[in-house]
């Protein structure tokens, strides 16, 4: 197959949902740096839409709006800046988005699928805030503690900055700190890219590693200056997977 | 919701362009045009209510969101939100096939009848060319581009499903693909 027979395959596959993940995201980054791979894209898009058209109607529940609604505006009313999530759970207004946004994880959590959903919700929600494109992530990575409760973000820009925002305080005993190690190959191992002495948000020092979707950020309690085998020693405090930001 | 608000058509590409302008009832009009629809998009991938429900949340909050990105010379606003339901309902997809949740939803509503490939490809307009060039395939063939497109069936699912031996079907549905693209023209 010629290479651009082999482009627009590629192109169609992606555009049938027949590509896994990593090939999707591949194909996705492709789209951003190749306008012709995007125009291939696009016209895929428009060869099957009739199958889209074709669907039966389904009554969605009155609550669909008003979930959408309310991210919606959420969104719209927070400034740039990570303001909710530097408020943690325990601070939560009495009234406000914040709390819708807590209770609409709790639904989630509610409904079993608290991983994946809840990721959803809040990659979602952060990434409303930061409306300019500059300032929307790549990649986001909700980590969650062994209860499975969401404890930090880490978001990675198209820039190459990469950021942890906690979610919530974090006791840290005296002469420990945390580190932030992140994991794309097993082969090589997990690499720190970050060290704390306490839940803050900080810039996470990625600058040559590989970055991708499904890769694993985790944060476990080391001395303080870091893992002395340069190798995460600690418990694990949380971990998550990276997921592409639409 | 009233479905025939689809038929009727609203000017997506305009209440887009109100949507980047911060105009929530541009993005209800489009709701209530599309979200019926787009609904039965995401569980016919999904199969379960509450993912394709959270998959058309996810999307209209991406819609609002990305509204400024939406460039009319790249193609039509339904075909663009479309897109964007779909990648959400595919990643949803994919994320419930790795952690298992998937294998037996209990007590959930799932999507009684999948339709068959048929019953797609029949239900598309005869005005369609796409309806015509799919007809125009291999069954099987037909079957795996329908399937893969409206079900999200993986190669794996489609070879098992197709009995085409997984070593080929990639190959195989490419064939079906880029003949496709040369009955459409």
């Amino acid at each position: 197959m010629s290479a651009s027979r082999e482009r627009d395959a590629l192109a169609a596959e992606y555009v049938l949902g027949l590509l896994p993940r990593e090939d999707m995201a591949a194909a996705e980054e492709l789209m951003r740096d190749d306008a012709a791979f995007a125009r291939l894209v696009d016209e895929w898009r428009g060869r099957l839409a009739a199958m889209d058209a074709s669907a039966t109607p389904v009554e969605a529940a009155p609550s669909l709006w008003s979930r959408i609604a309310e991210t919606v505006r959420t969104a719209v009313q927070e400034t740039p800046a990570a303001a909710p999530v530097r408020a943690s759970v325990r601070e939560r207004p009495r009234s406000g988005s914040l709390i819708r946004l807590w209770e609409s994880l709790g639904f989630w959590r509610g409904a079993g699928l608290v991983g994946a959903l809840a990721s959803l919700v809040l990659a979602t929600g952060l990434a409303i805030q930061t409306q300019r494109a500059l300032r929307t992530p790549v990649f986001v990575a909700v980590l969650v503690t062994d209860a499975n409760q969401p404890a930090a973000v880490v978001n990675a820009f198209a820039d190459g900055r990469t950021e942890l925002v906690p979610l919530n305080a974090i006791a840290v005993p005296e002469g420990r700190a945390l580190e932030i190690w992140t994991l794309w190959d097993r082969q090589v191992g997990p690499r720190s890219v970050g060290l704390i002495d306490r839940a803050r948000s900080t810039r996470l020092r990625l600058d040559n590693l590989p970055l991708g979707p499904n890769q694993l950020f985790e944060i476990t309690l080391e001395p303080v200056g870091g893992s002395p085998v340069g190798r995460p020693t600690g418990p694990i405090l949380m971990k998550g997977l990276t997921s592409q930001a639409l | 919701m009233n479905h025939a608000s689809a038929a009727t058509g609203i000017d997506i590409e305009a209440d887009l362009a109100r949507c980047a302008a911060g105009d929530e009832a541009a993005l209800r009009r489009i709701y209530d045009a599309e979200a019926g629809r787009m609904l039965g998009v995401a569980l016919r991938l999904l199969r379960r209510r509450a993912l394709a429900e959270e998959a058309v949340h996810d999307a209209f909050v991406q819609v609002w969101r990305a509204a400024r990105s939406f460039d009319p010379s790249r193609g039509n606003g339904r075909t663009w939100i479309y897109a964007i339901l779909r990648h959400r309902a595919l990643n949803i997809l994919r994320d419930e096939t790795r952690s298992d949740l998937s294998a037996d939803p209990v007590g959930e509503e799932v999507a009684s009848d999948e339709e068959d490939p048929e019953t797609v490809v029949a239900r598309l307009s005869d005005a369609d060319a796409l309806k015509r060039c799919l007809q125009g395939l291999e069954p099987r063939r037909r079957s795996a581009i329908v399937l893969a497109y409206v079900h999200g069936l993986s190669h794996g699912e489609l070879a098992g499903r197709l009995s085409i031996p997984l070593g080929t079907i990639k190959a195989w549905i490419r064939r079906g693909l880029l003949s496709l693209k040369e009955c459409l023209g």
